[in-house]
């Protein structure tokens, strides 16, 4: 099954059903060169969007868990931010799976994009389709249009319109993206929160038997279903399975990360955004 | 009398700055400037953690507390991560470490110690299985710290192939070699599962910022590295725009405080490319930062020589080094 497949797969439950669309592209965005003092790239989209400065990235005051145990290669500077995650979403073992999957989506680079670039159509493509067959059926976006043509990117690679949508699902227009523009999506606190909230959505509709099918359900929910144990399915697995290997981070390592996500102490979307982000900045509201 | 640091080269006052003035009369200053190195420090080589959590040292004096504190500190979070080495590599290292910082606080030459690495123990080699390895990198070629070392060579056979020097750049420990400054520091990876060369290692690196051996170091070989360092990177930062607060994009990387800086992103992904190599946003932050710290603590004593004991102040007038020759005897002629 290819990409596109699944998106259409995704796009034909909707957003606002518990599917949730395929939010995060399994896909590395185009990060590899990590932040350079080159100009900016200016994302392709109809008009600027307003500049929006959320919190800074949290640091080791701000977060209680380990930040040296099974970290692996994790930069040390983003720790803190997977930690807070795991903290505030009280979900037990977070914190590594995140590391993992911004790994592999971003390398760790929060602006991160896919859909900037001139070969990059299809990430745009995709924008456009998970906007255009969804938005009849979603709270509107202010910066749809923008969306639409934004592609994906971000910490953990979220395709723009669904992650602006995120939350939708579970408090319908009280979501709290829905006025912000798509580059928002860069500013690894509100990355965190996108990823938050569809891992825990993962968690808790679908059957996830380890830590490896997460990252399943992160591509495509439906290979959780029907799908388990195709092609795509295993493939998916292994490498993200071979992910955590190269990153250093041992699945194993019960203290850390449990051998099953728990996600029944969530305390709900807008307590995930506050403690990820805090207060909604005025653009928001 | 406020000592100027010029006769060590231009720039270096300044460069002193970018690590803050401070008075070492003055115990509240010492706290407060001691704490924030180590502060910093920690932030950057991921022991911040382990430094809240330790309890405050019982030494009268606020140098050695902080530095005992923060030691203890990076030990922990070394004891928390995975091994980097072997324990046969880690023990080999350890008394190199020990036998360098020895022979360079001798010398005055603790900020880069070099070697003939077969004079070291076990020859500066560990086994693994049947083959003989070398404990360390061997880093002589021109870089960011220079432009290569020749000596002091192999007078003997290396049974692991040692056919350089070893050369050491301890002052900016964990970032030791020359030539590999891009990702992590190689001495945070000095760590086996039962020894731990690399606190040795921060030990020898944070000394340099007590006075008695910031005075006993040859600064004119520090600052020759700085200047090296300095323009090497100097085209790299230029590039880089300076930050402004309210304007700034987000993941883009800085100038900032004389720093970099990456607004909304990982520093530890960010670096500079140049003809010598990559090298990565925390390592010249700590490099610039090692420094500055140790001319503002070498201007510190200076400015008060007359705090230091006896012995210490023979020999700042028996220096090596004219600059400090020369401000010893002014402060006593100002008398």
């Amino acid at each position: 099954m290819n990409r596109s497949t699944w998106i259409n797969l995704a796009t034909a439950f909707g957003v606002t059903g518990v599917i949730g669309g395929a939010l995060f592209l399994s896909r590395r965005a185009s990060a590899s060169a990590g932040p350079v003092p080159a100009p900016g790239i200016t994302p392709p989209g109809p008009g600027p969007s307003p500049q929006i400065d959320l919190p800074p990235l949290p640091t080791a005051a701000d977060v209680n868990g380990d930040l040296t145990r099974n970290w692996g290669d994790t930069p040390l500077d983003l720790r803190p931010l997977f930690q807070l995650v795991e903290e505030i979403s009280r979900i037990f073992g977070a914190a590594r799976y995140l590391a993992i999957a911004a790994k592999r989506e971003s390398e760790f680079v929060t602006t991160a994009h896919n859909g900037n670039a001139a070969n990059e159509q299809d990430e745009r493509d995709d924008s456009l389709a998970a906007y255009t067959n969804n938005k009849d059926r979603n709270p509107p976006l202010r910066h749809g249009d923008q969306a639409a043509a934004f592609g994906s990117g971000g910490l953990f690679g979220a395709l723009a319109p669904y992650f602006l949508w995120t939350g939708v699902p579970e408090v319908g227009a009280k979501a709290p993206l829905l006025n912000a523009p798509p580059e928002i999506v860069f500013q690894p606190r509100a990355a965190a929160f996108g990823a938050a909230v569809y891992m825990q959505r993962i968690l808790k509709h679908y059957r996830v038997d380890d830590v490896a099918d997460i990252k399943v359900g992160w591509a495509n929910p439906g290979l959780l279903g029907a799908s388990r144990g195709g092609t795509k399915y295993n493939e998916v697995r292994a490498r993200f399975l071979a992910d955590a290997k190269v990153l250093g981070i041992d699945l194993t390592d019960a203290q850390t990360i449990p051998p099953k996500l728990d996600p029944s102490a969530w305390p709900g979307v807008h307590a995930v955004f506050a403690g990820l982000v805090g207060a909604p900045p005025k653009e928001l509201a | 009398m406020n000592p100027t640091m010029t006769c060590y080269g231009e720039g270096i006052d300044r460069l002193a700055d970018l690590a803050g003035d401070f008075s070492l009369r003055t115990p509240k200053d010492v706290r407060v400037w001691y704490g924030m190195q180590w502060q910093l420090l920690a932030e950057l080589l991921g022991f911040s953690q382990q430094l809240a959590a330790t309890p405050a040292s019982r030494s009268d004096d606020p140098i050695s507390a902080a530095r005992d504190a923060g030691l203890a500190a990076f030990e922990r979070s070394l004891q928390g991560g995975r091994p980097g080495v072997t324990d046969a590599q880690a023990r080999v290292q350890l008394a190199a470490l020990k036998s360098l910082g020895a022979a360079g606080r001798e010398s005055g030459e603790l900020w880069r110690a070099s070697a003939d690495p077969t004079t070291l123990p076990m020859g500066a080699c560990y086994s693994e299985g049947e083959q003989s390895l070398r404990a360390f990198y061997p880093d002589t070629a021109p870089a960011y710290f220079g432009e290569g070392w020749a000596g002091p060579r192999p007078r003997a056979g290396s049974a692991c192939g040692w056919q350089t020097p070893l050369v050491l750049h301890l002052g900016t420990f964990p970032w030791v070699y020359s030539a590999r400054l891009d990702g992590v520091g190689p001495g945070t990876r000095w760590a086996s599962a039962t020894t731990l060369p690399a606190v040795e290692g921060l030990r020898i690196a944070v000394s340099l910022m007590e006075p008695a051996t910031n005075l006993r170091q040859d600064a004119r070989q520090v600052a020759a590295i700085y200047q090296h360092f300095a323009e090497q990177t100097a085209p790299l930062v230029a590039r880089v725009q300076s930050f402004e607060s309210g304007r700034a994009e987000v993941g883009r990387l800085y100038r900032r405080g004389g720093f970099l800086h990456v607004h909304q992103g990982s520093l530890h992904v960010a670096g500079l490319d140049g003809p010598r190599g990559r090298i990565s946003a925390p390592a010249y932050n700590h490099v610039l930062r090692r420094f500055a710290c140790f001319f503002a603590v070498r201007r510190a004593a200076l400015r008060d020589l007359s705090l230091l004991p006896a012995d210490g102040q023979r020999l700042v007038r028996s220096s090596a080094d004219p600059c400090l020759r020369e401000h010893a005897e002014e402060v006593t002629r100002a008398r």
